[in-house]
């Protein structure tokens, strides 16, 4: 839709960016040639959470976080069960461990698969949704939705269910799953992985605009796998820091355009997290498969350009599937479930990687075991401040085009980092104003 | 032949009156039996593999269409021939109900049978707790749903 305005300045305004989960609106005005303003807005619930856990138990943070977000609520659970028992310094056995991981991996499986063939790929398509997208390509929408629902089944046997698992909790799980039910996985999770090697396939052949961005990767990094439910935190610029050293290094500024706040990093306005980061921090500990599927699809040890991150995706997608058969294979149910994790008075942090990047929690204990201050940093607000520097980008090097396709190329830069902004009532409105 | 019914309460309880769909879904769950499922869907596009190939699929939806606050209304999308004309306001949600039900039409598995039924919400801010007028109309879309199954039933 394009509003005219009179003399010289002009609004282009698409609406409802429906493709990125969360809430919000982008503004990128241009005086005389030259970008000078971008703002995302975005709005997002963590803060009202971090109030309303003040005086709940500290049983209960996995439950109530893991409503922060519909698409990611293994990442909160599990941060926060992180951080819980980091404040009562208590530890959980192997099994439990990796059970977790096997549980995040069903989040990175279906997130995943939703992301790069329901809400990214169709931008290289020139398509307005994955529906007129199946219309070109049902096969690939299909494979999608077939590794979806893989995704979601792990969720369902391992967390009870596939939206907010109900069986996570502080210390393990309410019921390990048994032999059988965890062996039944191993068919659909090859089938997936097969799919999801068709899908690197698939993204590795789309035209990607010719963009570098020299990026300050920031990611977990844990010594024996790539990183997703636990480890410490790199930086390609060699930080290295476990999940405290992070919080305090973090600091976020509030802006008076957004209830988010702006993350900044040690003093530097900005760093990147998710799957650029992962990959460019990480990829030597890829699965061989999933490594192969990456050389394949022509990907070096790290990648700058973020219309390219759907490739870095469905790697990940590979190595999820395969790193959760792996995990099926080697199960044996934690016995018990759970360790006790008593209530006590702490301060505790907690950080793991979200399918969208690095998401850390921190929590501080009373005597008996009530949450008396909570902060929640989310990758979106971490990443904000690069994706306001990569819409200045392209919307600088791309003036050229009328306000329309301009707009349209702003949301696909939105849409790179697959942000998830909220996990409820969803808006995007973009304008772009030539001053 | 059993018919397969799906009772969808779309929605997050800690958006306000978002939270109005899962409270119906959680009304119907208790009065109808184990062959009707009923769950709380977060993303309308995780109603894709909730949905396929059911006979009947009744979502209920918190709605913004500016009618006064409790308001329950249905729409009957039948097998969402013209789920295009759906498109807008209806749902809360980015990816549309519409679309949803169009992607799965695409994929040649769309229910049989779609029905809308939709309470007016007020506010969607953080927070936990449906509005009074909300809140009364909970157990009046709760049972506009189940009559919609018994009919639907009585009738196969």
């Amino acid at each position: 839709m394009t509003h005219q305005r009179p003399a010289d300045s002009r609004t282009v305004k698409v609406e409802g960016l429906a493709r990125v989960e969360g809430e919000g609106s982008l503004r990128v005005e241009v005086r005389d040639g030259t970008v000078e303003l971008v703002e995302l807005e975005i709005f997002e619930p963590p803060r009202f959470f971090e109030a309303f856990l003040q005086g709940r138990r500290h049983t209960e943070a996995p439950d109530i976080t893991a409503r922060i977000c519909g698409i990611c609520p293994v990442a909160y659970q599990t941060s926060a069960c992180l951080a819980i028992e980091d404040a009562c310094k208590v530890a959980i056995t192997d099994q439990i461990a990796m059970l977790r991981r096997l549980l995040y991996c069903g989040e990175w499986i279906q997130s995943h698969a939703l992301h790069i063939h329901f809400l990214h790929a169709p931008d290289f398509f020139g398509c307005e949704d994955a529906v007129e997208l199946a219309g070109l390509d049902l096969a690939a929408v299909q494979r999608g939705l077939e590794i979806k629902k893989v995704g979601n089944l792990v969720m369902e046997v391992v967390g009870g269910r596939a939206i907010h698992p109900v069986n996570v909790r502080v210390g393990g799980f309410y019921k390990a799953p048994s032999r059988e039910e965890i062996a039944a996985l191993v068919e659909p999770l090859r089938r997936a992985r097969d799919a999801a090697l068709a899908s690197v396939e698939w993204v590795a052949g789309f035209d990607f605009p010719d963009i570098e961005i020299d990026y300050r990767f920031v990611s977990l990094r844990h010594p024996e796998y790539y990183a997703i439910e636990s480890g410490r935190i790199a930086s390609s610029d060699g930080l290295d820091l476990d999940a405290e050293g992070i919080s305090e290094l973090v600091e976020e500024q509030h802006v008076a355009r957004s209830n988010a706040l702006h993350a900044r990093l040690g003093g530097q306005d900005m760093y990147l997290t998710g799957p650029l980061s992962r990959y460019a921090l990480n990829s030597g500990q890829l699965s061989p498969i999933a490594r192969e599927a990456a050389t394949a699809a022509g990907l070096g040890a790290v990648c700058n350009n973020p219309f390219r991150s759907i490739i870095v995706r469905a790697v990940e997608l590979v190595y999820s599937c395969d790193e959760a058969l792996r995990l099926v294979e080697a199960y044996e149910p934690p016995d018990p479930p759970a360790v006790a994790v008593p209530g006590t008075a702490g301060i505790g942090y907690g950080a793991s990687e979200a399918p969208r990047g690095l998401l850390f929690h921190r929590y501080e204990l009373d005597g008996d075991g009530l949450i008396r201050a909570a902060r929640i940093v989310p990758p979106t607000s971490q990443n904000q401040l690069c994706i306001e520097d990569d819409l200045r980008r392209v919307a600088q090097a791309n003036l050229s085009l009328p306000d329309e396709e301009l707009g349209w190329l702003c949301e696909q830069a939105v849409r790179n980092f697959d942000p998830c902004i909220s996990c409820a009532t969803h808006f995007l409105d973009v304008s772009v104003e030539r001053l | 032949m059993t018919q397969r019914v799906l009772v969808a309460g779309l929605g997050n309880e800690y958006r306000s009156d978002d939270g109005a769909g899962p409270a119906v879904a959680a009304y119907v769950g208790d009065r109808t039996p184990s062959t009707v499922e009923s769950k709380v869907i977060g993303e309308p596009l995780d109603l894709v593999g909730a949905w396929e190939d059911a006979d009947l699929a009744v979502v209920v939806d918190a709605t913004r269409s500016g009618a006064a606050a409790g308001t329950v209304q249905l729409v009957d999308l039948g097998g969402g021939e013209n789920a295009d004309s759906y498109s807008g306001p209806m749902s809360t949600h980015g990816m549309d109900l519409a679309r949803v039900l169009r992607l799965t039409r695409a994929m040649g598995h769309a229910p049989s049978r779609v029905v809308v039924v939709g309470i007016e919400g007020e506010n969607f801010a953080d927070g936990i707790g449906l509005s009074p007028a909300v809140e009364v109309a909970v157990p009046e879309a709760g049972e506009l749903v189940l009559q919609v199954i018994d009919e639907a039933i009585s009738c196969a």
